[in-house]
C-alpha cells in the first residue's frame, strides 16, 4: 500500500493553518512527498492553474461565506481539474446544503470530520485503487474522445467487477453527452432494471428529453423526484420539458421548488429569474436575480448581465410606484446598476445598458431631469451605426418610456434590418414594439385581450370588441392584439354589414403597418389588410383579378 | 370578523420570524462541535509525537480517543434523529463497496481495541457493492462497533454478505450477550422495548433502527437484529438492507 503515495502530488485546501499542518503530517507519514497548501479559493485557483495535483483535498467550509463547491465548479468550469484527478471534499456533517448541486460538479467522494489518520490512509488508498484501475477510461474522457471512453467501458463491463456500475453510470452520460439519446435510454434502462435508483431514472429522464419526448421525459423526472426530492437536476430537467410543452408557469414553479431546496446553483437562479420575468412575475424574477448577485459574487459567474437584470426587473417594477416601497426599489436598482459600472468600467456595453436603464428608473420615478441627463449621457457614447443588439434593445426600451415612440420605432426597425438572421433578437424587438408600455398596463391588456377572445368564441362579438378595444388603451401599437380586434370587427361586419366598422378596422390597421417584415405577425396583417381593402373596394379588388 | 383574522394571521407571521429553525441550530452547532473534535484529537496527537520515545509505547491517548469517537457518534445520531423526528432526513442512497468501508472502519477502530487486547477482523468478498445511504450507515455501524467493543471479552469480528436479496452485516462479540428484553422482541418492534433511561445502547439502537429501515427496495424495508450465540457466543448485531 505505501507504494501507492509517494508518486501522487497533493493539494490542501481549508482556511485553518492547524488542519492544513494537521494533514500535511498525515499526508507524509503515508509516504507523500509532494504537499501544496491553500488557504483561500483564489490561492488554490492560482496553484491549480500552474500545477497538476493527483488528489485535492479540500475543506467546505472555508469561511467568509465562501465553500469548496464553489472551487470545485470553477475549476471544473475552466477546465482546471480533470476526470483523471480525486477531488475529496471534507465536511463536518453530511449537511444537504453540501451533497447537493449538479452531479457533473460533485467531488469524488466525502471524507467526514473528525479525521484520524488510519481512516484517511484506508480511504484515500480505496479511492487511488479505484482511480488507477479506472484510468485509462477516464483519460479519454479528458482528451474527449468519447467514443474511446465508451468502448473501454464496455470492455471493463464485460469483466463483471465491481466498478460495472461506475462504468455503466459513465456510459450513460457519456451517450448524453455525445446527444444519443437512443443508448443513453437503453443504458439507463439497463440499470433501471436491476434497481430503481434516482440517478438512472434521472439518467433515463434527459434521454428522453435529449429525444424531445417532452411528456415521457416528464413523467420519469417525476418519478426521480419522488424517490429523491433533492435530485436537483431532475428539477431543471423537469422545467425544460413544461418550457418546451409551453407551460412556462409550471417551469417556474418547478425551478422555485429547486432553488428552494438549494438556492446556490447560480445558473438555474438566473433561469428561474428569466423565466418568470417573461411570466410577469416580478418578484419572483427580482428575488432570483437578487440571488444570482449574492452567490455570484466572487465566483466565476459574477458578471454584468446579473447587475443588468436587476436592474431592469427593479427598474420595471417601480415604474410609477411613488410610495415607499416603490421609491426604495427604485434606490436599490440604481445602487446595482451604479455597482455594475464601478466593477466592469471597461465594458462599454454594460456601462452604457445601465446607463439606460437608470433612465427609465429616474423617469418612473417621475424624476425627469434626472432620466434626461442620463439619457443624454448614453447617448453621447452611442454610435447607432454600431449599435449592437443588445444596447439597442435597451436604448429602445428607454426611448419608450421617456415617451420617444417614434425615434424608438426607427432604431427597432433598424435594428431588425440589421439581425434579420437571428431570430431570437427579432422576437425580443417584436415584443418590445408590442409592448412598450409598463408592466401593469401589459397585465390588464392581456387580462382583457384574453377575456375579449372568449367573448368572441361565444360570438358575443359587441362585447369582444368593447374588451378588445379597452385592451388597446394599455398597449395602443400591440401587433397581435390589433390583429384580433380586426377580425371581431371583420366577423362583426359579416353579421351585418356596416362601412363604419371596416373604417375602423382599417384604422386599427394603420397602427401597426411599421411592423418589419421579419415579425412573426407580419403575414397575418398582411392578410388582413387585402380582406379589409377587397370589402372597402370590391371592385378594384375583381380588377385585380382579372388578366 | 375581518379584522380579527387580519391581526391573527400578522401575529402568525411575527412567531414565524421570532422562532429560529432549530434545526439549523443543530446543524450548526454539531459543525462547531465536530470541528472541536477534530482539534481536540489533532492536538492529541501532536502532543504523542512530543513525548519520550519510552512513553510512547504505552500509548495513553486511546481513552481520550475512544470517549471523542463516542461524542462525535453521539453528535451524528443527535442530528440525524432530530431531522428524522421533522421529516428532514432524507437519504443518498448509492452504491458501496461494502469491503472498502469495513476497511476503514476496522482501522479507525484497531489502535484503540489493541490497547485493549481485542482483535478485530472482517469477513466479506473483497468486489461486495450494495446501494445505501454510506454516511448513515457508517454512523450505525459505528455505534454498533463502539457497543461491541464496550462489551466482548477478546475479539470482534464483522461479516457481510447477501442473503435473500438483502446485505446482511453481523458484527459479532464473545461478551456476555444483549439482555433478555432486547432479544425479545419481534423484527421492527424492537423499539418497544427500548428505555431511554439506560443511555447510549438504547439511543443507538433507536438510530439504527430508524435508519435502517429507511432503507426501501421494491416493498422490502430495512432492519437490525440483535441475538445472542453466534460465532463466539456472544452478542450478535445484525444489519439487513434491501
Amino acid at each position: 500500500m505505501e507504494k501507492l503515495f509517494p508518486k501522487l502530488r497533493f493539494l490542501i485546501i481549508d482556511d485553518f493553518e492547524s488542519f492544513r499542518s494537521s494533514l500535511r503530517l498525515m499526508l507524509s507519514s503515508f509516504g507523500v512527498q509532494h504537499i501544496d497548501t491553500a488557504s483561500t479559493p483564489e490561492e488554490a485557483m492560482e496553484k491549480c492553474r500552474f500545477n497538476f495535483y493527483d488528489i485535492i483535498l479540500c475543506d467546505f467550509n472555508l469561511g467568509l461565506g465562501k465553500n469548496g463547491q464553489q472551487i470545485l465548479e470553477a475549476l471544473k468550469i475552466s477546465k482546471r481539474v480533470k476526470q483523471a484527478q480525486l477531488f475529496i471534499m471534507i465536511t463536518a456533517e453530511t449537511a444537504k446544503d453540501v451533497v447537493l448541486g449538479a452531479r457533473e460538479y460533485q467531488p469524488d467522494a466525502y471524507i467526514a470530520k473528525p479525521i484520524t489518520r488510519q481512516v484517511l490512509e484506508k480511504r484515500l488508498s480505496h479511492l487511488i485503487k479505484q482511480q488507477q484501475h479506472l484510468k485509462p477510461i477516464n483519460r479519454e474522457i479528458d482528451l474527449e474522445n468519447y467514443a474511446k471512453a465508451i468502448s473501454l467501458c464496455h470492455q471493463q463491463i464485460e469483466l463483471k467487477n465491481k466498478y460495472q456500475s461506475w462504468c455503466y453510470q459513465t456510459l450513460g452520460s457519456l451517450y448524453l453527452k455525445l446527444g444519443d439519446a437512443v443508448n443513453a435510454k437503453k443504458t439507463y434502462e439497463t440499470i433501471l432494471n436491476n434497481r430503481e435508483l434516482p440517478w438512472a431514472l434521472l439518467g433515463l429522464g434527459q434521454s428522453l428529453l435529449l429525444n424531445q419526448e417532452y411528456s415521457n421525459a416528464a413523467r420519469v423526472f417525476e418519478n426521480s423526484l419522488k424517490l429523491n426530492s433533492n435530485l436537483l437536476e431532475a428539477y431543471d430537467g423537469l422545467a425544460e420539458c413544461y418550457l418546451k410543452l409551453n407551460q412556462p408557469k409550471r417551469a417556474q414553479d418547478i425551478l422555485q421548488q429547486a432553488v428552494s431546496i438549494s438556492p446556490r446553483l447560480i445558473p438555474r437562479q438566473e433561469k428561474l429569474g428569466t423565466i418568470s420575468q417573461k411570466n410577469q412575475d416580478i418578484e419572483t424574477a427580482v428575488q432570483a436575480f437578487r440571488e444570482v448577485i449574492r452567490y455570484g459574487e466572487h465566483s466565476i459567474h459574477e458578471k454584468p448581465a446579473n447587475y443588468l437584470n436587476l436592474g431592469r426587473c427593479l427598474a420595471e417594477w417601480s415604474e410609477d410606484d411613488l410610495s415607499p416601497e416603490g421609491k426604495s426599489r427604485a434606490e436599490e436598482a440604481i445602487n446595482v446598476l451604479e455597482t455594475s459600472i464601478q466593477k466592469f468600467p471597461l465594458n462599454e456595453d454594460a456601462c452604457l445598458s445601465a446607463t439606460l436603464i437608470e433612465a427609465r428608473v429616474f423617469n418612473g420615478q417621475r424624476m425627469l431631469p434626472e432620466a434626461d441627463k442620463k439619457l443624454h449621457f448614453a447617448e453621447s457614447t452611442i454610435e447607432e451605426d454600431e449599435l449592437s443588439a443588445e444596447v439597442g434593445l435597451e436604448f429602445a426600451r428607454t426611448l419608450f418610456a421617456l415617451k420617444q415612440p417614434e425615434r424608438a420605432e426607427k432604431l427597432l426597425i433598424n435594428l431588425a434590418g440589421k439581425y434579420a438572421n437571428d431570430a431570437l433578437v427579432i422576437s425580443r424587438i417584436e415584443s418590445l414594439l408590442d409592448e412598450p408600455e409598463s408592466l401593469t398596463a401589459r397585465k390588464q391588456a392581456k387580462e382583457l385581450n384574453k377575456q375579449g377572445i372568449k367573448l368572441f368564441e361565444q360570438n358575443q362579438l359587441d362585447a369582444a370588441i368593447e374588451s378588445i378595444e379597452s385592451a388597446l388603451t394599455f398597449t395602443p401599437k400591440h401587433a397581435a392584439l390589433n390583429l384580433n380586434l380586426i377580425q371581431v370587427l371583420l366577423k362583426h361586419y359579416e353579421a351585418s354589414p356596416n362601412k363604419a366598422t371596416l373604417i375602423k378596422a382599417q384604422l386599427c390597421l394603420k397602427k401597426i403597418e411599421h411592423i418589419p417584415q421579419q415579425h412573426h405577425q407580419y403575414k397575418r396583417m398582411k392578410f388582413l389588410a387585402k380582406t379589409i381593402q377587397k370589402l372597402l373596394n370590391p371592385s378594384t379588388a375583381k380588377a385585380g383579378i382579372r388578366p | 370578523m375581518n379584522q380579527i383574522d387580519h391581526i391573527n394571521s400578522e401575529q402568525d407571521q411575527l412567531t414565524d420570524a421570532v422562532q429560529p429553525d432549530f434545526s439549523l441550530i443543530i446543524a450548526s452547532a454539531v459543525h462547531d462541535m465536530k470541528n472541536s473534535l477534530s482539534m481536540l484529537l489533532h492536538s492529541v496527537d501532536q502532543m504523542c509525537e512530543e513525548l519520550p520515545e519510552e512513553w510512547k509505547q504505552k500509548n495513553n491517548t486511546t481513552t481520550v480517543k475512544y470517549e471523542a469517537e463516542r461524542v462525535n457518534a453521539y453528535l451524528i445520531q443527535l442530528l440525524g434523529l432530530y431531522r428524522l423526528q421533522n421529516k428532514m432526513l432524507s437519504l443518498h442512497i448509492d452504491e458501496c463497496f461494502v469491503s472498502d468501508l469495513l476497511d476503514e472502519q476496522v482501522a479507525h477502530y484497531e489502535p484503540m481495541l489493541l490497547d485493549k487486547n481485542i482483535s478485530l477482523s472482517i469477513e466479506v468478498d473483497e468486489d461486495l457493492a450494495w446501494y445505501f445511504d454510506r454516511e448513515i450507515i457508517l454512523g450505525v455501524l459505528n455505534n454498533a462497533l463502539n457497543n461491541a467493543s464496550r462489551y466482548t471479552r477478546s475479539k470482534i469480528e464483522i461479516c457481510a454478505g447477501i442473503k435473500d436479496d438483502f446485505l446482511v452485516i453481523e458484527i459479532h462479540d464473545d461478551g456476555q450477550g444483549y439482555p433478555a428484553l432486547l432479544l425479545e422482541s419481534a423484527p421492527g418492534e424492537i423499539l418497544n422495548n427500548i428505555n431511554f433511561q439506560t443511555g447510549s445502547t438504547s439511543l443507538g439502537i433507536y438510530f439504527a433502527e430508524m435508519v435502517t429501515r429507511l432503507h426501501v427496495q421494491s416493498n422490502k424495508k430495512g432492519s437490525i437484529k440483535l441475538s445472542n450465540g453466534g460465532k463466539f457466543g456472544g452478542g450478535v448485531f445484525s444489519i439487513y438492507l434491501p
